[in-house]
């Protein structure tokens, strides 16, 4: 009777338990929603900074002209005269995620824009992360871990940088597509059924097709099968968890244009293989073992090993020679940046030049995953107890992920997943033993509410504790195997040190125990249980400040606060839309490589470079006339058919990320290709400066003029507000470019190509032919070569 | 050397008779990964004689190969008595998996051959 009451309510608080998990996990799913809309409240459903901008218009070409179209898009309005193959370059799963969510809203009658759908897109797959979390780490270790990780990524900042409302770029749907892998991966390996291994395969390839950092699934997973080999955790689902993923995985990955033949040809993808045979290795090495005698085994081995050797030398030297001729050792260039970390700023001036490649300072993890930062240890030693297949999987991808956030700081967003696995195991641990106390404690005060030394084991003598722990012994079965664990989670919090060097000396004194569990005093638990409250209360709070004040900011338009209100700056849209409505359609506009996207989106005008930089030797032409006096510099354009040229200025109200900013990095790639660009040129004593003590070089070449022309008008000295001092050259007239907008806060400014003159005055050359033509791919004109 | 062939034979003989003890339903699954093995490594030969030109072609007939004889073997484990993790796993839904990714790998090889 009693033992049927007691499964009766433990079903009852199981499906109450049930109930309450699913409602808490939708809250979880409003807040993660709801937290990265800050910056629709604050400025309005805009796309941000510039690669999203690409995704954007890829993704309006594909909801206007379908699929087939898209996928064998070239796009001529790009990369002039080169044109771009969008359909192979692209990583189509976000496009296609966003025009799938748009046709099918659209097909419901619920007019949602392309735009909108757009802008939505990042706060609904963190939505679904969350949630792809909480399965994630209920395989590592439980429910209660599941939707304290779940919770916790919902908020992470490091996540919400990269997913905020507008922000729509590749990480949106991606980080969703990676944590979904690892969980049908574990589930996989948990449960040894092909089916799971099918649908994660399905995830691998939804993951390939989103973004270029699958590379870190297919190196991972592969690690973590070694792993489990080598510290001899072989087993069959192992193999029914890895291989067939090896196969359609593989498969799956070249269907995608971007990656192609990449998958079987690559470094990067050379691991998985290796592994793949090595674990048939293994398979073939136990099933043997299980049909022999030992002593026949050994004879095996031997027999094996004396000539297996031989062959993998040879096979290993075939191996090693193919690697080692190819320079890069089959590793693509953005591979190699990670692996070594001065690959990039000795090789690839391009990548070195973005400052997400830089490495992280300390204070951006306290930023960026805050109070994870101290929890994630304490995790890790919770997933060492006990040790299963799945929880060495989360320790492994916490470290590698760790190491990859210290070379590069926009990876700090594969670190945040496996953070927050960490953080919510070690927090709901740190609960259950609290927890745990208390219900121990508070029922043995209503049992024996006489006399009795209530259980203070941390400071009772030996024979006294083994009573209560008697007691324990009896009543709570289910938590035996917590017994270390809580040892060691408890470790972090000074208060209970006390305790814990008296428990260990209680544990060996005890004679009936197997496992103890041991419990912490009342008021220790209680004031731990308020401290996480308060530490959980604090997190939250930093979150929302992040997001609301560091993360939030569209970059396109920009916002600042002054004594007489806010003032708000939209000038990079202002030039677009002049742009688009006041130049032919054919007019090709050259800037930085960093406005590419924008240009091509919002103005709709060709460009010469994007953000693509597919290209280093295009750039560096672009480069190389920035860098170059006005003559060269028109000369170079115009060999380009270039109309208008686009500068971004920031010194009359302060904007620091304008182009006399990043040009010492148009210097150093123009240098890279076109040696007769000295970077020491344009220093003057190793300083970079562009007042009069400048290079005469520098108070000569394109962007200066191109920044300062008219500057001194603004306030009759030139000061420079960005760089704090007066500039060098104030009156100067421009002659081969001629001003046609500026403008309001003069932060974006445009120029164009004058005409050459009709007639040479003084010389007798042939006269060029000077009209004002706008595609000049016939042979027309004679173009003099500026490189002879 | 004389002990090292005498070992080996014994060797191959105690292989052999531990072999002939495994029900007759492994043993066709283990014929049928020979053969999609044997398929695999004719077609490698045939792309070192004729060289790899629809080097799709040629990945997506040898990967189909592959993997199929890797789902057969996922079969085999799943379906082995003397495996105790799977224990509690009726057959039939083990075939029915291995039926479910065939049948995913041969959609992909399909769109993958060109």
């Amino acid at each position: 009777m009693a033992t049927s009451k007691v499964e009766g309510s433990s079903s009852l608080r199981h499906a109450f338990g049930g109930v309450l998990s699913v409602f808490i996990l939708l809250l979880i799913g409003v807040v993660a929603f709801s937290i990265r809309l800050f910056s629709v409240i604050k400025y309005e459903s805009v796309i941000h900074e510039f690669d999203p901008y690409f995704n954007y218009r890829v993704t309006q070409f594909l909801s206007k002209n379908g699929i087939y179209d898209f996928w064998n898009w070239f796009d001529d309005r790009t990369w002039y005269p080169l044109g771009r193959v969008i359909g192979g370059t692209v990583y189509p799963g976000l496009t296609l995620t966003a025009g799938t969510m748009w046709k099918l809203a659209n097909s419901l009658n619920i007019p949602l824009s392309v735009e909108t759908v757009c802008v939505f897109t990042a706060p609904i797959f963190s939505a679904f992360a969350a949630w792809a979390t909480y399965l994630l780490t209920k395989e590592v270790k439980g429910p209660g871990a599941g939707i304290t990780a779940a919770a916790i990524l919902a908020m992470v900042p490091s996540y919400i940088s990269r997913s905020v409302a507008g922000s729509y770029d590749n990480e949106a749907v991606a980080i969703f597509a990676l944590i979904f892998t690892f969980y049908l991966y574990i589930k996989t390996l948990n449960t040894g059924s092909l089916f799971y291994a099918t649908l994660n395969s399905f995830a691998y390839f939804y993951m390939v097709c989103s973004w270029g950092g699958y590379t870190f699934i297919i190196n991972l997973i592969p690690m973590h099968v070694l792993l489990c080999i080598v510290t001899g955790r072989y087993s069959s689902r192992l193999y029914i968890a890895y291989a067939p993923l090896v196969v359609l995985g593989t498969l799956l990955a070249a269907l995608v244009p971007v990656v192609g033949f990449n998958a079987v040809m690559t470094s990067e993808h050379f691991g998985s293989f290796l592994v793949f045979i090595i674990i048939h290795v293994v398979a073939l090495v136990y099933y043997i073992k299980g049909i022999l005698t030992p002593r026949l085994f050994k004879v095996a081995t031997t027999l094996v090993l004396t000539v297996g050797i031989a062959v993998c030398a040879v096979v290993v030297a075939i191996l090693v020679a193919l690697v080692a001729s190819s320079p890069t050792k089959g590793w693509s260039g953005r591979s190699l940046s990670l692996l070594d970390p001065t690959y990039a700023s000795k090789y690839i001036p391009i990548i070195a030049s973005v400052s997400e490649h830089q490495p992280p300072t300390w204070p951006s993890y306290f930023m960026d995953i805050n109070v994870l930062a101290f929890l994630v240890p304490a995790g890790i030693v919770a997933c060492f107890l006990p040790l299963s297949d799945a929880s060495s999987f989360a320790v492994l991808y916490l470290v590698t992920s760790v190491y990859f956030s210290g070379v590069m700081v926009r990876l700090m967003l594969v670190l945040a997943p496996a953070a927050c696995i960490m953080s919510g195991i070690a927090l709901s641990e740190a609960f259950g033993v609290l927890t745990r106390s208390m219900k121990f404690h508070i029922t043995k005060y209503f049992e024996c509410s006489h006399t009795e030394a209530p259980a203070k084991l941390g400071e009772s003598t030996s024979t006294e504790s083994s009573a209560p722990l008697e007691n324990m012994t009896k009543s709570d079965t289910t938590e035996k195997p917590e017994v270390a664990r809580k040892e060691k989670v408890a470790r972090r919090k000074q208060k209970k040190e006390k305790e814990l060097t008296e428990n260990a000396h209680v544990k060996p004194v005890s004679a009936k125990k197997e496992k103890r569990p041991l419990v912490l005093p009342l008021e220790a638990s209680i004031v731990s249980v308020f401290l996480l409250i308060v530490l959980g209360g604090l997190y939250v709070l930093h979150c929302v400040w992040a997001a609301a004040e560091a993360y939030s900011a569209p970059s396109i338009v920009l916002t600042s606060h002054s004594h007489d209100g806010l003032h708000v700056f939209d000038d990079f849209r202002e030039a677009y839309a002049w742009l688009r409505h006041n130049t032919e359609v054919d007019d090709k506009v050259a800037s930085w490589w960093d406005y590419g996207y924008q240009t091509t989106a919002m103005a709709n005008r060709t460009v010469i470079v994007d953000n693509n930089t597919w290209n280093n030797t295009h750039i560096a032409t672009v480069g190389t006339a920035m860098s170059s006096p006005e003559k060269a510099a028109w000369e170079i354009f115009n060999s380009l058919d270039v109309k208008y040229v686009l500068v971004v200025f920031g010194g009359l109200v302060g904007y620091p990320s304008d182009d006399i900013n990043k040009f010492l990095w148009m210097v150093r790639i123009g240098g890279g290709v076109f040696p007769h660009i000295k970077e020491a040129d344009y220093l003057k004593d190793g300083q970079y400066r562009v007042d009069a003590q400048a290079t005469h070089t520098m108070l000569n070449c394109l962007m200066y003029k191109l920044s300062y022309y008219r500057f001194v008008e603004t306030d009759g000295k030139g000061f420079d507000r960005v760089r704090r001092y007066e500039i060098g050259k104030k009156h100067f007239k421009l002659t081969h470019f001629e001003e046609v907008f500026t403008t309001h806060h003069w932060m974006v400014r445009i120029y164009k190509l004058k005409p050459q003159k009709n007639r040479i005055r003084g010389k007798s050359r042939k006269s060029k032919l000077g009209s004002k033509s706008t595609s000049s791919k016939s042979g027309g004109m004679t173009h003099k070569n500026p490189w002879n | 050397m004389a002990k090292g062939t005498n070992d080996a034979q014994l060797l191959v003989q105690s292989l052999r008779k531990a072999y002939a003890a495994t029900p007759t339903s492994l043993k066709i699954i283990d014929l049928y990964v020979v053969y999609a093995v044997a398929t695999a490594l004719i077609q490698v030969a045939y792309m070192a004689m004729v060289g790899s030109f629809p080097f799709n072609s040629f990945l997506s007939g040898v990967l189909s190969c592959v993997g199929t004889a890797v789902l057969a073997v996922c079969l085999r484990i799943q379906v082995n008595k003397d495996n105790k993790e799977f224990k509690d796993l009726p057959p039939e839904r083990a075939f029915a998996d291995f039926v479910l990714c065939n049948l995913v790998l041969h959609l992909v090889i399909m769109n993958f051959l060109g």
